[in-house]
């Protein structure tokens, strides 16, 4: 196996753990917030990819633009959940209520994709897709170059969000210490539902990158949200910077394995991974050990 | 006599709060001990260091000369060492019957205990007449969660002698269970104890402790303070500093004006390393005339009236009369479990109150929630830390003007309260978790100043503190108060904090025991006794 | 101070020998029926359908055997469920055992080869707690499903074909049925002995405060890791006889993550934790599942409805069915209780037995 192929397998792992991490980043995001992992955010990201999909297919809105209409819908469902679903799960059994609630909910979208469109594999067509720029011997796909451009801009903004607004104030505060968040008025409820809708509202994007780089069927999901978990855990639950550095690195190391071993065997190292991290540090890499449901 | 149980020299720390310091205590075959303490000086973590649920690195800890120095929980218990847990722990979703036989799996081939049913007749017939013991048979097959709170504590108890333990480690026993049951309580382990039971009682009902136990050791922070007969240590005056606060400032009464000044004459004087607002005394000149006339001269800008509160149930408070007088600072004191920070709670809003009512400058409170409580211009800043960690201290102080949409109104506060509290100024950048205890507390401080509250109510400001830190923050308060906002103060420290009071509160059990002008209140004779067992027979207002 | 009547009162509360009473006629009517079902309705489809419900009613027991009990949610048993289904299939390859009934007798090394697998399984996910534990056996589950996909020996996606059973055509469910209800009935048998042992308490007390169990001398970690396997048990078995049954395995039916979920759906739908919670739970769900699929046989509509009930199920009832109705019946008989001891009660307080 040679050097450059080794080199492009890595390029291509950071370009697509950017995209991972932006997925990674919003679902540690809907945990530290809520203290829930959100099962549904792997269907979340085909449901995204399908809106998409409907956009450009049947209403004719090239891909890009369709994420202004996508990314909104998405957040507003991300809303509706907490709302309905996550709110009422009580306190006492939190851990696997939500697990439960969660996984439920993704069932339900599958079952609305299925009814929708079909059991067919389908996937994004932009002119863009298929082609790439040749850079110092590495060719950089388009799809990806933007897949992880959006990428970067967005964990910026929801860096910008956290730190330099007052919604990100209070989401902090709301992380750090909810009795004190409470006591200063903010409104913890009001601030956990747009927090959730905006970890949701992130899987629009990493829809749009997921379809457009893999083929994709309502089943797809199951796949993504495992790699999801991998990577949140390895990272450390409600850290989203270890989200960040998990999701690349696994990405890389997914894709050198492919390269140098065999493509089917890579998604196995993901979760070999994860289960020997966790195996000696329970709280993942990053993860607040005791301070989160443990 | 040697020492059943002996604790020698152990130090345990958790961060920066050293929680017990070259602590001892020896506990004697057959007898009952009481280990008391204020809050905060270890007896928990004393428990938990001897059970194994926490580890030491320094100090030893012997059963019947054998070291079992962080021994695992499952061992210290093997060895016939059973404690019960201050928050009773039961296995709720089991029958009264099935918790019981839980404890029973000692020394027994697991492979075995696969296949038989659990509980022999003999276990079962046991387990019942333990059940009987302690008097909550006729439960035995109800689940354990539906049990009451005082029946709860009975099975917690039993649940542990069936292993027929010799050392019972009770913690808190007594608390929050109602004065008929406390009797027969204290008559089971006179028993069990005359059966040859060896019993160590945390308590801090003083009349159960002082009545049944043969030896009283008290703790105060981190080690022994003073050991021996209850008649010893009820008199015992550095026992009741240890609970008043103001620690070797010797009992009894104080002469007025000059020696009041923080405490000046053992207290080192606080270093001008926070530089010192301009009239650093808090000027007792400026508040005297404030604390001889009668406190109800001043109209009350907070009243409670005849209101019973509590959690699950039961009332801590019950028919509670306050009046917290405006521009004055008032001190509610009195022994744990009094009621105190659930009073706080319920002013706040966190709680709702069962009967009568709260209200603030002529306003109705009781019943709102606590967000409609802060707009009316409340801020309370809590027991427990409530910072941000992981935010700035400047943000942290930011924060406390959140509801506050005029950014230049906020820039503006944030400048006055600088330059009361140059901590804010100095510290701006770090980190707010870095910051000690004391000087989290000042920024707590500062935050809850950002609204402008006409009333601050600070709970147990002074927890954990070292003397030094506390005098600090005590002049902050009378700084606060000076500016003319109205300050209500639960105190664990009751000297220090009646001494800085206009107007102070005792109470005990959820009543309210006395009321008066801070100074009379903590001269009044009667409040040893209330601290240190012997009931006051009447409600003594203090004219 | 002991209340002379208290004894008998606590030892039988009014209306055990009729609950009891009702419970073995429940029982017996339920074992009739199962036994005469495929004799009484010969419908293919029908039979079909029954087969497929008391196979989860099967593994719904088991799972609860070990989630159930102790309260670690585990969503992983489908690992137990598919290599179950592997074991029996390449056994029967390999070691050339012809269609028919000799099959069946493979079922046991099924269900060891799912215990041994549990082993190693259990050991890496009961080091963790809430959260990350079903995390764990989801990913465990995953790397067994990936595995199945590219190891060779498991055929890789075209997967293993299963020996044709030549059993009769008009009743060739029976047989599947039969051995299906056996291991059952089995399986419910060992979730009661379990539930009245040492051990089963044991594993209740580790379920409502862990920490306490070891300080009283339960050893956790062992009565985990034994659950663990023992719930792998007759799930293997019931995957290696529903793979024979469909005559064919292959990964991600073999592994199908909507098994575990559906495990665990039907687990709280029923009342996790109770012995006829999983079956009710099973009975209901399966059927309908299965009754779905045979008729409209549009995938994405059970898939909605699952989702709804689950939903709804946790939502209202997080309880599940049976402990819903037990707490309303208990409930129902303290009120008449108090009642009737108000009425008779005229005796003194201060006596032991009457504790507030």
């Amino acid at each position: 196996m040679s050097g450059t192929a080794l080199l492009q397998a890595i390029v291509d792992g950071i370009l697509t753990g950017g995209v991972y991490a932006l997925m990674a980043a919003g679902l540690t995001l809907i945990f530290g917030v809520m203290d829930i992992i959100n099962i549904a955010q792997g269907a979340m990201v085909v449901l995204g990819a399908y809106l998409s999909y409907e956009l450009s297919a049947k209403a004719g809105i090239p891909l890009l633009p369709g994420l202004l209409i996508t990314v909104p819908v998405m957040f507003v469902l991300g809303v509706g959940m907490e709302f309905l679903f996550m709110r009422r799960v009580r306190e006492a059994d939190r851990a696997a209520m939500s697990i439960l609630v969660t996984f439920a909910v993704a069932i339900l979208i599958e079952g609305v994709l299925t009814r929708a469109f079909g059991v067919d594999y389908v996937q994004l067509h932009a002119t863009y897709i298929d082609r790439s720029i040749y850079v110092l011997g590495f060719y950089l796909p388009w799809i990806y170059l933007i897949g992880f451009g959006l990428a970067v801009v967005l964990l910026v903004v929801l860096y910008w969000m956290l730190y330099r607004t007052q919604f990100g104030r209070a989401v902090r505060a709301s992380l750090q210490n909810r009795t004190a968040a409470d006591l200063i008025g903010i409104n913890v409820d009001r601030t956990r539902m747009i927090a959730v809708g905006i970890g949701v509202a992130v899987t629009a994007v990493g829809g749009f990158a997921f379809g457009a780089t893999n083929a994709f069927n309502p089943n797809s999901g199951y796949d993504l949200i495992s790699r999801l978990l991998a990577i949140v855990i390895l990272g450390g639950l409600g850290s989203i910077g270890g989200a960040m550095a998990a999701a690349v690195f696994m990405l890389v190391v997914n894709d050198v394995v492919a390269v140098a071993w065999s493509p089917t065997w890579a998604p196995m190292v993901f979760f070999f991974a994860l289960v020997i991290v966790l195996s000696i540090r329970p709280q993942g890499l990053f993860g607040r050990s005791g301070v989160r449901a443990q | 006599m040697s020492a059943l149980l002996s604790v020698q020299g152990v130090c345990k720390a958790f961060g920066g709060v050293q929680a017990l310091q070259a602590c001892e205590l020896e506990v004697h075959e057959g007898q009952i001990n009481g280990l008391i303490g204020p809050n905060g000086s270890g007896k928990t973590t004393l428990f938990n260091v001897i059970t194994g649920y926490e580890r030491i690195q320094q100090g030893s800890v012997a059963f019947n000369g054998t070291e079992i120095t962080n021994a695992p929980p499952d061992r210290v218990f093997a060895l016939g060492i059973g404690r019960t847990f201050q928050l009773t722990r039961i296995f709720g979703r089991l029958t009264v019957l099935e918790n019981m036989l839980i404890a029973t799996q000692r020394r027994e081939s697991w492979l075995r205990s696969l296949v038989r049913r659990a509980g022999s007749s003999a276990e079962r017939r046991r387990a019942m007449e333990l059940l009987e013991f302690v008097g909550i048979a006729r439960l035995a097959g109800e689940p354990a969660g539906t049990l009451s709170f005082g029946q709860r504590k009975l099975l917690e108890l039993a649940s542990l002698l069936v292993a027929d333990p010799s050392v019972l480690l009770l913690d808190e026993p007594a608390g929050g269970v109602n004065p008929t049951l406390i009797g027969h309580l204290a008559d089971r382990i006179a028993e069990l104890n005359r059966a040859g039971k060896t019993f160590l009682i945390v308590e801090h009902n003083m009349e159960f402790v002082m009545g049944l136990c043969h030896r009283v050791t008290v703790l105060n922070q981190g080690s022994m303070l003073v050991s021996g007969s209850p008649e010893e240590v009820r008199t015992n005056p550095a026992v009741l500093d240890a609970y008043l606060g103001g620690a070797g400032d010797g009992g009894g009464a104080r002469d007025g004006g000059g020696a009041r000044a923080g405490g000046a004459t053992r207290e080192p004087a606080p270093p001008a390393r926070e530089p010192a607002p301009p009239a650093r005394e808090p000027g007792p000149p400026a508040r005297e005339p404030a604390a001889a006339p009668a406190p109800a001269a001043a109209p009350a800008l907070l009243t409670l009236r005849g209101v019973y509160a509590g959690y699950g149930g039961g009332d801590i408070l019950k028919d509670v009369t306050i009046d917290v007088p405006e521009g004055g600072i008032t001190c509610i004191v009195g022994p744990n479990g009094a009621g105190k920070s659930t009073m706080l709670a319920a002013i706040s809003g966190l709680l709702r109150v069962r009967r009568g009512e709260i209200a603030f400058a002529g306003r109705r409170i009781s019943g709102r929630s606590p967000r409609e409580i802060l707009d009316l211009g409340i801020a309370l800043v809590p027991q427990v830390h409530s910072l941000f960690p992981d935010m700035t201290v400047r943000e942290n102080v930011e924060m406390g003007a959140f509801t506050i949409d005029d950014r230049a109104l906020v820039r503006k506060r944030l400048a006055a309260v600088e330059e009361l509290y140059p901590i804010v100024r100095e510290r701006a950048g770090e980190r707010a978790g870095s910051l000690s205890g004391g000087q989290q507390r000042l920024v707590e401080f500062a935050r809850c100043l950002m609204l402008e509250p006409n009333l601050i109510i600070l709970d147990e400001p002074s927890m954990g503190l070292d003397p030094h830190t506390r005098e600090i923050v005590f002049e902050m308060v009378t700084l606060m108060n000076r500016q003319g906002r109205t300050i209500l103060l639960v105190e664990q420290n009751a000297r220090a904090g009646l001494r800085l009071s206009t107007h102070g509160v005792v109470l005990e059990n959820g009543m309210v025991r006395l009321t008066g002008s801070g100074r009379d209140v903590l001269e009044h004779p009667e409040i040893g006794a209330l601290y240190l067992g012997g009931a006051v027979t009447a409600d003594a207002a203090v004219p | 101070m002991i209340h002379p009547g208290a004894r008998t009162a606590a030892a039988r509360p009014p209306g055990t020998l009729l609950r009891r009473g009702l419970l073995g006629g429940v029982i017996a009517v339920g074992l009739v029926v199962l036994g005469i079902f495929p004799l009484v309705v010969t419908d293919p489809t029908a039979t079909s359908i029954a087969f497929f419900t008391v196979v989860f009613m099967g593994a719904v027991s088991a799972w609860n055997i070990f989630s159930g009990y102790s309260g670690y949610l585990a969503l992983g048993h489908a690992v137990f469920f598919g290599s179950g289904g592997y074991a029996v299939a390449l056994a029967a390859r390999d070691w050339h055992v012809s269609g028919g009934w000799a099959v069946f007798g493979l079922l046991p090394f099924g269900g060891l080869i799912a215990a041994a697998v549990a082993i190693p399984f259990g050991l890496i996910a009961l080091r963790t707690r809430r959260h990350t534990f079903v995390v764990v056996t989801i990913a465990i589950f995953f790397i067994f499903q990936l595995a199945a996909f590219n190891l060779g020996f498991t055929g890789g996606t075209s997967g293993i074909q299963l020996p044709f059973a030549p059993f009769s055509p008009t009743t060739y469910n029976n047989p599947f049925y039969y051995v299906a209800a056996i291991i059952l009935v089995l399986t419910v048998i060992l979730s009661w002995a379990v539930r009245r042992s040492r051990f089963g308490l044991q594993l209740l007390s580790i379920r409502d405060d862990e920490d306490r169990a070891r300080g009283l001398g339960v050893h956790t970690r062992r009565v985990k890791l034994a659950a663990f396997m023992i719930s792998a048990f007759p799930v293997g078995m019931l995957g290696g006889l529903y793979f024979y049954f469909i005559g064919q395995i292959f990964p991600q039916y073999a592994y199908d993550p909507l098994f575990d979920v559906s495990l665990a759906l039907m687990g709280f739908l029923g009342g996790i934790g109770t012995i006829s919670g999983p079956l009710l739970g099973a009975l209901v769900l399966e059927s309908l599942q299965q009754y779905f699929t045979q008729k409209f046989s549009a995938n994405g509509l059970y898939l909605i409805i699952y989702g709804v009930l689950f939903l709804a199920v946790i939502l209202i009832l997080p309880g599940g069915v049976v402990p819903g109705v037990a707490g309303l019946v208990r409930r129902w008989r303290v009120r008449t209780q108090r009642q009737s001891a108000e009425a008779a009660d005229a005796a003194p307080r201060g006596v032991a037995g009457a504790i507030p």
